[in-house]
C-alpha cells in the first residue's frame, strides 16, 4: 500500500538556529531540511537567519550566502544560476522550482525549503536522480531517423514542423515536474513521470524522426503513460512556463488516433 | 564509507534495466477510452433519470411500474445501471492501481470487480423485473 505517513528514520526533527548578526534590519528565516548519510539521525530542519541586504536577490543567492558565510556543511547543487542548467532544483515554500529563479521577496514569512518530493536523499537538498535519468534513457531521447541525411547538409524541417517542437525543447530536466506529481510518488517506478513523457513527445512530434510508432508503442502502458490522471501539477510547477500535462494529453491522443 | 553498519545491498540491477522493466504492456488506450466515452454519456442518462423522478414524485406504486414497463424507459434504465457499473469498476480499478501495490494488486482488484458486477447485477434484474412484471401488476392493481 501507498505510505501515508514517513518512515520512522525519515521525520523530521528540530534543527539549529544561526542568529543573524548584531546589527541585522532586513532579517529573513531560511528552514532548511539538513541530512547526512554519514550519522544514523533522522533529518532535520536548521533556521537560518539572513540578512537580505547582504545578498542577491534570489534564493539561490541566500544557500551560496550560507554555505560560503554561515555554514559550510550545507549541501546542494548549483551550476549556472541563470536557470538553464536545472540543478538548483528544490522545494522552495511548498513549491518545486529552481532556486536560482525564486525570488526572495516573492515569499511572505519564512522560506522553508526542502529537496524535491518524493526521492532517495544524497545529503541535504541533494536527491537522487538515477531512477529519473534512467526513465529519460529508456524513451531514447535522440533522433531515430533510417533516411540518410542529405551528404553536403543537415536534416531539414519546415518553419511549421519546427514550430511543433516550441514549448518542449525548453526542457532542462530539473525534474521539479515529475517529483511534484502524486502518480510518480505513488508509482515512480513504472510511470515515467511528465518530464519523461515530454522528452518523448518531443521526439514523436519532430518532423526528422521516423520511429513516432515504436515510441508510441513503448509508452502504450497502464503505468508508464496511462498512471498520468492529468493532476497538471507538472504544469502549474514548472519553472520554465512549460506545459507537460498538454504533451502528455497529445500522446494518449495519438494512442487512440492509431486504434482507429 | 565511513558507516560501520553498512546495509545488505540486496538489488543491484542497474537503473535502465529497473526503468524498462517487463516493457510495455500494450495496453491502456481502451481503458482510457471507455473511461471518458462512459462518462460523457451518463451525463444525459443521469439527466434524464433525474428528470423523471422529480415527474414521478408522489406517483403510486402501480404508476411507477407502468412508467418502467414502457420499453423506451426500460432501455433508458437499463443503460443508466449498465453504464454507471461499468463506469465504476473502471474509476476504482485506477484508484486501486495507485494506491494498492504488489502482491494485493490482484486480489483487490479481482474484488472490487466482483463486488461492482454483482451490484450492477441486481440494479439491472431490478430494471427488467419493474419492466416485465410491473405491468400486469399494474392491471391487476387496477382490476
Amino acid at each position: 500500500m501507498v505510505e501515508f505517513r514517513l518512515p520512522k528514520n525519515s521525520t523530521v526533527g528540530k534543527g539549529r538556529i544561526f542568529t543573524a548578526a548584531p546589527g541585522a534590519t532586513n532579517v529573513k528565516n531560511f528552514r532548511i531540511y539538513r541530512w547526512s548519510p554519514d550519522d544514523d539521525k533522522n533529518p532535520v530542519v536548521d533556521t537560518y537567519e539572513i540578512d537580505l541586504d547582504k545578498i542577491g536577490p534570489m534564493v539561490l543567492d541566500a544557500l551560496i550566502h550560507i554555505k560560503n558565510d554561515v555554514d559550510s556543511t550545507l549541501t546542494f547543487r548549483r551550476s549556472c544560476r541563470e536557470g538553464i542548467c536545472g540543478s538548483c532544483a528544490m522545494n522552495i515554500a511548498g513549491e518545486n522550482t529552481l532556486a536560482c529563479l525564486k525570488p526572495i521577496r516573492d515569499i511572505e514569512g519564512d522560506i522553508a525549503i526542502y529537496p524535491l518530493p518524493h526521492m532517495p536523499i544524497i545529503k541535504d537538498l541533494v536527491p537522487d536522480l538515477d531512477g529519473a535519468y534512467a526513465q529519460l534513457r529508456s524513451i531514447d531521447p535522440w533522433l531515430k531517423s533510417d533516411t540518410l541525411p542529405p551528404p553536403d547538409s543537415e536534416r531539414r524541417q519546415s518553419i511549421e514542423e519546427r514550430a511543433q517542437l516550441d514549448g518542449m525543447w525548453e526542457c532542462i530536466l530539473c525534474f521539479c515536474c515529475s517529483t511534484s506529481c502524486p502518480s510518480y510518488w505513488w508509482n515512480g517506478d513504472r510511470y515515467l513521470g511528465p518530464a519523461t513523457l515530454l522528452a518523448a513527445y518531443r521526439w514523436i512530434a519532430d518532423s526528422r524522426d521516423e520511429h513516432a510508432g515504436d515510441r508510441l508503442d513503448a509508452l502504450e502502458d497502464p503505468l508508464k503513460l496511462y498512471a498520468c490522471r492529468t493532476i497538471m501539477n507538472c504544469t502549474q510547477t514548472c519553472p520554465k512556463g512549460l506545459n507537460p500535462a498538454k504533451a502528455i494529453g497529445r500522446i494518449k491522443e495519438l494512442q487512440l488516433e492509431r486504434k482507429a | 564509507m565511513s558507516n560501520p553498519k553498512k546495509p545488505h545491498i540486496t538489488v543491484m540491477r542497474s537503473q535502465l534495466s529497473r526503468a524498462r522493466g517487463l516493457g510495455s504492456g500494450q495496453a491502456g488506450v481502451g481503458h482510457w477510452w471507455a473511461e471518458r466515452a462512459s462518462a460523457v454519456a451518463l451525463v444525459p442518462l443521469s439527466g434524464w433519470f433525474v428528470i423523471q423522478v422529480f415527474r414521478l414524485a408522489g406517483a403510486s406504486q402501480p404508476e411507477v411500474a407502468k412508467w418502467g414497463a414502457r420499453p423506451f424507459n426500460t432501455t433508458m434504465m437499463l443503460s443508466l445501471v449498465i453504464l454507471t457499473f461499468y463506469h465504476t469498476q473502471l474509476g476504482l480499478q485506477v484508484i486501486i492501481d495507485d494506491y494498492v501495490h504488489g502482491k494485493a494488486h490482484l486480489p483487490a482488484g479481482l474484488l472490487m470487480k466482483g463486488i461492482v458486477f454483482l451490484l450492477g447485477l441486481f440494479g439491472t434484474v431490478s430494471v427488467l423485473k419493474l419492466a416485465l412484471a410491473g405491468s400486469s401488476r399494474g392491471k391487476v392493481a387496477a382490476g
